[in-house]
């Protein structure tokens, strides 16, 4: 099972594009199709990720192809970085796999008036403060609790419901994406374990990849769509990615454990057990897709409630109020999900379902589900890179709806295993060499930031700069990182 | 094979995952399995050290395969830990096989203070899971959500 490379045809298309054809292996319904330069498409096939490519691409009702962003990497079942788009008018289906343990995971970001030069003297204090007022790391509990009836009722209203009750700005929620709600969340197909497992996480940063990080502007490619994000070289910026924690965990196993004999029933093929699925307009599908989006309305409350928690930090540290220090949120985008979204595809409109598992909604300028404040510069996309380097904040092109679904990439995505990444860590302080960068980073778990470490993932720029070419998304912003914690 | 943890029990080793972690089990017998299972699972998430005694726990978990039925075993003890701050430290097992597993464990609160968290497991996949013979014994592979 241990790493092997990918050995099944893949054709260049153009500049940016691969193809997997789906004369290569029985079943596929369509062409898988990866997004990559020549660097990367090398780094690609040194694990087995584009097979997992060519699995997707025999779900039932895949339309066009199965699509992986450039910052694909092995996952279980789907890639990380993959994208399907399932048709429920044609058997389409829905997997939970291609939605992921964490269901909406994802990133926001928040602005403020902070200047680079305030920041620094205070920034040992800050990451200090953030570190001690968001509850981060493994079996730590929330500061906020909720009893099964609210946690229901939060599942079912979104961030709204935690904004209402003091956590957060009422501007929080129009740059949130779905305004941090699905409408169709289905809280009572919740399992009693899955409530256990997040009564007290709502408002915890967790553990492995999840971080806030407090970071500088560095340069500005797009100075119109900066502006529309109030976004200034030399500020300070603050970004947080997590997702439902076991909330969210465990919807996904129960959903996993509850299809096991489904596409048995419907007469599925599947070349792995992790891609289990349901036609979307069955009983199983609509039953997991209800749940999942109870979940992810508690993810975005989740994130919600950790936005506050900075913003009190930060008042803390900086003896103002956050208001006055003008942290509002630019946006915050799902990178693991799947919801009904509205394409043209072969000059009809048809509602599909876009699963993205470790891929961000990248919406063009004009797009109806944008707030009024991005329609004329498309939907922010928040693409962490890695402790070390940096971090990019694009914007969404026409190109996304035309060719992957509106959907862009994720990160940076990991080049080595956490296993490799421990191994190079011995002998070194990646503390130290952290800090020899600028960067103050804070972590609970003892190996947290050795797995984590800069290198042990691509360089973010490689990544969204393929996309950029492509014309899916578009550089507006680079962001470096000063201060980081981790679980 | 590679080792991310150098372990003193031949009966268990974890190997690389691009993101996530591969558990590997051996033992001569499928009932044997499930013991060093749990301790794989353990060391992965860190150092867990038992405190207080706690109340037993019992598993009746059926299925189809033998596989399936060590994940669910797994996601049990993984349940456990994550939502109750307890883990087996003994288990008896009276019948596994790929119908059922049938044991029981004693269990024990976390030591707070000398337990050390390495990762968060998210969950026990399904991704490449598989028993399978091997001379003198079985040996199951695991892949978990880090």
């Amino acid at each position: 099972m241990e790493k092997k490379n990918y050995t099944g045809p893949i054709e260049r298309l153009d500049a940016t594009r691969w193809r997997i054809p789906k004369s290569y292996k029985q079943g596929m319904n369509v062409d898988g199709l990866i997004y990559a330069d020549d660097k990367l498409i090398q780094a690609i096939t040194q694990d087995r990720s584009p097979e997992q490519v060519a699995n997707v691409a025999t779900l039932p009702g895949i339309v066009k192809y199965s699509l992986a962003m450039p910052d694909i990497h092995w996952g279980y079942g789907f890639c990380i970085g993959g994208v399907a788009a399932t048709d429920p008018s044609k058997g389409g289906v829905i997997s939970p796999g291609g939605v992921g343990y964490d269901i909406n995971c994802g990133v926001r970001l928040l602005r403020t008036n902070i200047t680079l030069n305030d920041a620094k003297p205070r920034m040992r204090r800050l990451v200090d403060t953030l570190f001690n007022t968001v509850p981060c790391g493994v079996g730590r509990g929330g500061k906020v609790k909720f009893d099964k009836k609210e946690l229901r009722r939060l599942m079912t209203e979104g961030s709204p419901y935690v904004v209402n009750k003091g956590h957060g700005w009422d501007s929080d929620v129009d740059v949130t994406e779905a305004k941090g709600k699905i409408h169709t969340a289905r809280p009572d197909l919740v399992s009693e374990r899955a409530l256990e497992r997040g009564a007290s996480q709502c408002g915890t940063l967790g553990s492995g990849n999840h971080f806030m990080e407090v970071q500088v502007v560095e340069k500005i490619d797009d100075a119109r769509a900066a502006q529309a994000m109030g976004l200034e070289e030399g500020y300070v910026t603050v970004m947080i990615h997590s997702g439902s924690r076991g909330l969210g965990y465990q919807v996904c196993d129960d959903a996993l454990k509850a299809l096991k004999d489904t596409p048995r029933k419907y007469g599925i093929d599947l070349p792995d057990r992790q891609l289990v699925c349901a036609p979307i307009e069955s009983k199983e599908g609509k039953h997991y897709l209800g749940a999942m989006a109870a979940a992810a309305n508690f993810a975005w409350c989740n994130r919600q409630i950790m936005t506050q928690l900075a913003r009190q930090a930060f008042a803390d540290v900086f003896e103002q109020p956050a208001e006055r220090l003008g942290m509002t949120l630019v946006y915050d985008v799902a990178h693991n999900i799947a919801k009904m979204e509205d394409y043209d595809v072969d000059g009809k409109s048809a509602s599909l379902c876009i699963h993205r598992k470790g891929a961000t909604r990248a919406f063009p300028p004009g797009h109806a589900e944008l707030p009024d404040r991005y329609k004329g510069i498309g939907q922010p996309v928040l693409v962490p890179g890695d402790m070390g380097r940096s971090s990019y904040v694009l914007v969404g092109q026409p190109g996304a709806m035309e060719h992957t679904f509106g959907s862009c990439c994720h990160g940076a995505g990991r080049r080595m295993s956490r296993g490799a990444a421990i191994r190079a860590s011995k002998g070194r302080s990646i503390h130290q060499e952290l800090l020899d960068r600028g960067v103050i980073a804070k972590a609970r778990g003892r190996t947290g930031l050795e797995e984590e470490q800069p290198d042990a993932y691509k360089d973010v720029l490689q990544v969204v700069d393929v996309l950029h070419n492509a014309g899916i998304s578009r550089r507006v912003a680079k962001l470096r990182p000063l201060g980081v914690i981790k679980g | 094979m590679t080792i991310l943890i150098t372990l003193m029990d031949p009966s268990f080793e974890h190997f690389d995952h691009t993101a996530d972690m591969g558990l590997r089990i051996r033992a001569a017998t499928l009932p044997a399995l499930i013991e060093p299972a749990g301790r794989a699972l353990y060391a992965a998430i860190g150092e867990l050290v038992p405190g207080e005694p706690a109340d037993p726990a019992t598993f009746n978990l059926t299925g189809t395969d033998a596989a399936g039925i060590l994940r669910e075993f797994l996601a049990e003890l993984l349940h456990l830990v994550e939502s109750e701050g307890r883990i087996a430290t003994a288990i008896d097992v009276t019948q596994f096989d790929e119908h059922a597993l049938i044991a029981s464990a004693q269990t024990a609160n976390l030591n707070p203070d000398k337990t050390d968290f390495r990762r968060e497991v998210k969950a026990i996949t399904y991704h490449e899971l598989n028993i399978r013979p091997i001379p003198g014994g079985v040996e199951a592979t695991v892949i978990v959500d880090i």
